[in-house]
């Protein structure tokens, strides 16, 4: 009886290992096959043969897509757009948590349910996109930082997180006479690493990966950056940077090889700053959502 | 003491925390509470070179309209099926990862997966239709490689009425899955270890564990999370499907939020589209409202 049991066990362990590898290779394949795709030769990509393995490997693509201007300009334009960005969310996060954290001021309570209440409750697109245009946002970087600077989900990680404070870390402080903005940045900002590295994690990506603003909020093709650009390469295939180049270049070269490589090129950023920063939204995340 | 004496030395001696509250009630009243007060150009025939004050007031003409269209039925149709599909096929699989990531002794292991399956989150709406558009093109992609090995046509997914809603489905399973374990995780990491152990003594095997400990135990996070993704059942994945859909499409691809950006901001309805965004703003508080209210009274929790 005992041995059946621990077989079955064993069965249902080797089922649960089975299972969580195949969703990470399911999570892994598409980007394997592009990463693979822009690694290789024209003729192996139209093939279609392409699977894990790079077929004929080539670097031309990845050389083509970091010298192309084009790209590089849209790359600047959200490096810059995700530095100041996140920055500034990260800024404005923090100091509003901190006084939201303390319920039992007065009138504390009525300013967090105005918070909670633009979570399930907005203006829409028509009337955000009317607001931009009065503002005189349009074609202005500002337009994709200035209505993202406080996400309220964050916000309310963030006040979870001080909320969850010892509170004789300030009382203390207080009795030495500090005031109380004296206390948030000499003494709370520093201890809530992982709650600032999970805030500006989620607010990096944000700023980063954001299409639909620029697409509504920008024409000039100056400001255009990284996904609207990728849209028009990726989606679109508008190759006109492509046709641009003389054909000797173009041996190894092909709009396929150059969307992929774009696609590979994109994702680096992430791709390194993720990692870095997960033990500490990981940490950030369960402590911040205790409260939920 | 009064009460009222009692607040204001409380405000006084904390004067200084007030203070950081402005720079967020200043945010919170442009871009928030403006785009709301904006909502009521539902009721009007906006002009923009008019604005709010002199356009005239219509009533409910817009929503009027919007209910006698012929768009309407086809838009709440697809709408509902796409969300209901992402809700019975996706809602369920963050709950299954959480469960058998549980099961996991080998930190390693369980760090391993974790990063890659969380990965997918973090990449663009704009990079993931790049991927699969390319994986699965009808003449370079490997999907199509595999089937037409397999003898069968090359399909092209992304024109097909028949499979567009499935990729969408697909896709975003794809992005979120992984991700939206993270709430099941840390629901299961705060259950008493020794409920585990107790029933191990019982004789309790792992699988019986599943059902009597940990599925029990996050039962109102399950709740919780089941009642907030209903309350955004009109939200189908517009960005989404807005990167994925073509004409072809819109007759299983079109939803509520495509339509209101179609409407909006390429055709220029500004008040019809805007009445179009109330509609689904206001039907989407209500399922929030009433499915907290239900969830205190079935599991005592709510969200705020």
């Amino acid at each position: 009886m005992k041995i059946k049991q621990s077989l079955s066990e064993r069965v249902y362990i080797w089922l649960v290992y089975i299972i969580l590898i195949g969703s990470a290779i399911l999570c892994l394949f598409p980007f394997l096959n592009v990463l693979a795709k822009s690694l290789s030769s024209n003729w192996a990509i139209i093939s279609g043969k392409v699977g894990l393995m790079p077929i004929a490997f080539t670097m031309e693509n990845m050389i083509f897509v970091i010298r192309d201007q084009l790209f590089q300009k849209a790359f600047l334009v959200s490096i810059y757009v995700t530095v100041v960005g996140t920055l500034g969310s990260v800024l404005f996060t923090a100091v509003t948590a901190y006084p939201l954290s303390k319920k039992h001021l007065p009138g504390i309570k009525f300013i967090l349910l105005l918070y909670i209440f633009t979570m399930l409750f907005n203006g829409g697109l028509v009337p955000s996109y009317l607001l931009i245009k009065n503002l005189n946002l349009m074609d202005n970087l500002g337009s994709l930082i200035l209505p993202a600077l406080i996400n309220v989900f964050n916000m309310l990680l963030m006040k979870n997180y001080y909320e969850s404070l010892p509170e004789s870390l300030e009382e203390s402080a207080k009795l030495d006479g500090a005031s109380n903005l004296r206390i948030v940045f000499s003494i709370i900002i520093p201890i809530s690493a992982p709650v600032f590295a999970t805030i500006s994690l989620f607010y990096a990506v944000a700023y980063w990966s954001n299409w639909f603003s620029p697409m509504l909020y920008l024409n000039d093709p100056a400001l255009k950056p990284l996904q609207l650009y990728l849209r028009d390469i990726v989606l679109q295939a508008s190759d006109e940077n492509l046709l641009n180049q003389d054909i000797d270049s173009l041996l190894n070269l092909s709009p396929e090889g150059i969307r992929n490589a774009t696609i590979i090129v994109s994702t680096i950023p992430i791709l390194l700053v993720y990692p870095l920063l997960q033990k500490y939204f990981i940490k950030g995340i369960l402590i911040g959502s205790v409260k939920g | 003491m009064n009460r009222g004496n009692h607040w204001i030395s409380q405000i006084k001696r904390n004067y200084d925390l007030y203070l950081l509250l402005i720079p967020g009630l200043v945010f919170l009243a442009i871009f928030k509470y403006t785009p709301i007060y904006g909502l009521v150009i539902a009721f009007q025939d906006f002009n923009i070179f008019k604005g709010i004050g002199d356009s005239p007031w219509v009533g409910f003409k817009q929503f009027e309209r919007l209910f006698a269209s012929d768009e309407f039925g086809n838009i709440m149709t697809n709408t509902l099926l796409i969300s209901l599909y992402k809700i019975v096929i996706l809602f369920p699989i963050p709950i299954i990862i959480a469960i058998l990531l549980n099961e996991v002794g080998r930190m390693w292991f369980k760090r391993t997966i974790q990063t890659i399956i969380y990965l997918p989150h973090f990449l663009s709406w704009v990079i993931i239709a790049g991927l699969f558009v390319n994986i699965m093109s009808p003449q370079t992609g490997i999907v199509n490689g595999i089937i037409s090995y397999f003898g069968g046509e090359p399909i092209n997914f992304f024109m097909d009425n028949s499979f567009f809603r499935s990729i969408i489905v697909a896709t975003a399973g794809w992005k979120e899955a992984g991700w939206n374990a993270i709430i099941f995780i840390a629901a299961i990491a705060g259950l008493d270890p020794e409920l585990y152990e107790a029933s191990k003594l019982d004789g309790a095997s792992r699988i019986q564990q599943v059902f009597t400990i940990t599925l029990p135990g996050i039962a109102s996070t399950i709740v919780l999370m089941l009642i907030l993704r209903i309350g955004s059942v009109l939200e189908a994945g517009t960005e989404q499907i807005l990167l994925l859909y073509n004409p072809t499409v819109y007759e299983t691809g079109d939803v509520i939020g495509t339509y209101i950006y179609r409407m909006g901001l390429t055709s220029m309805e500004y008040s019809f589209s805007t009445a179009v965004g109330l509609f689904e703003s206001v039907i989407g508080f209500i399922l929030v409202i009433g499915g907290n209210a239900l969830a205190k009274r079935v599991t005592g929790k709510s969200i705020w």
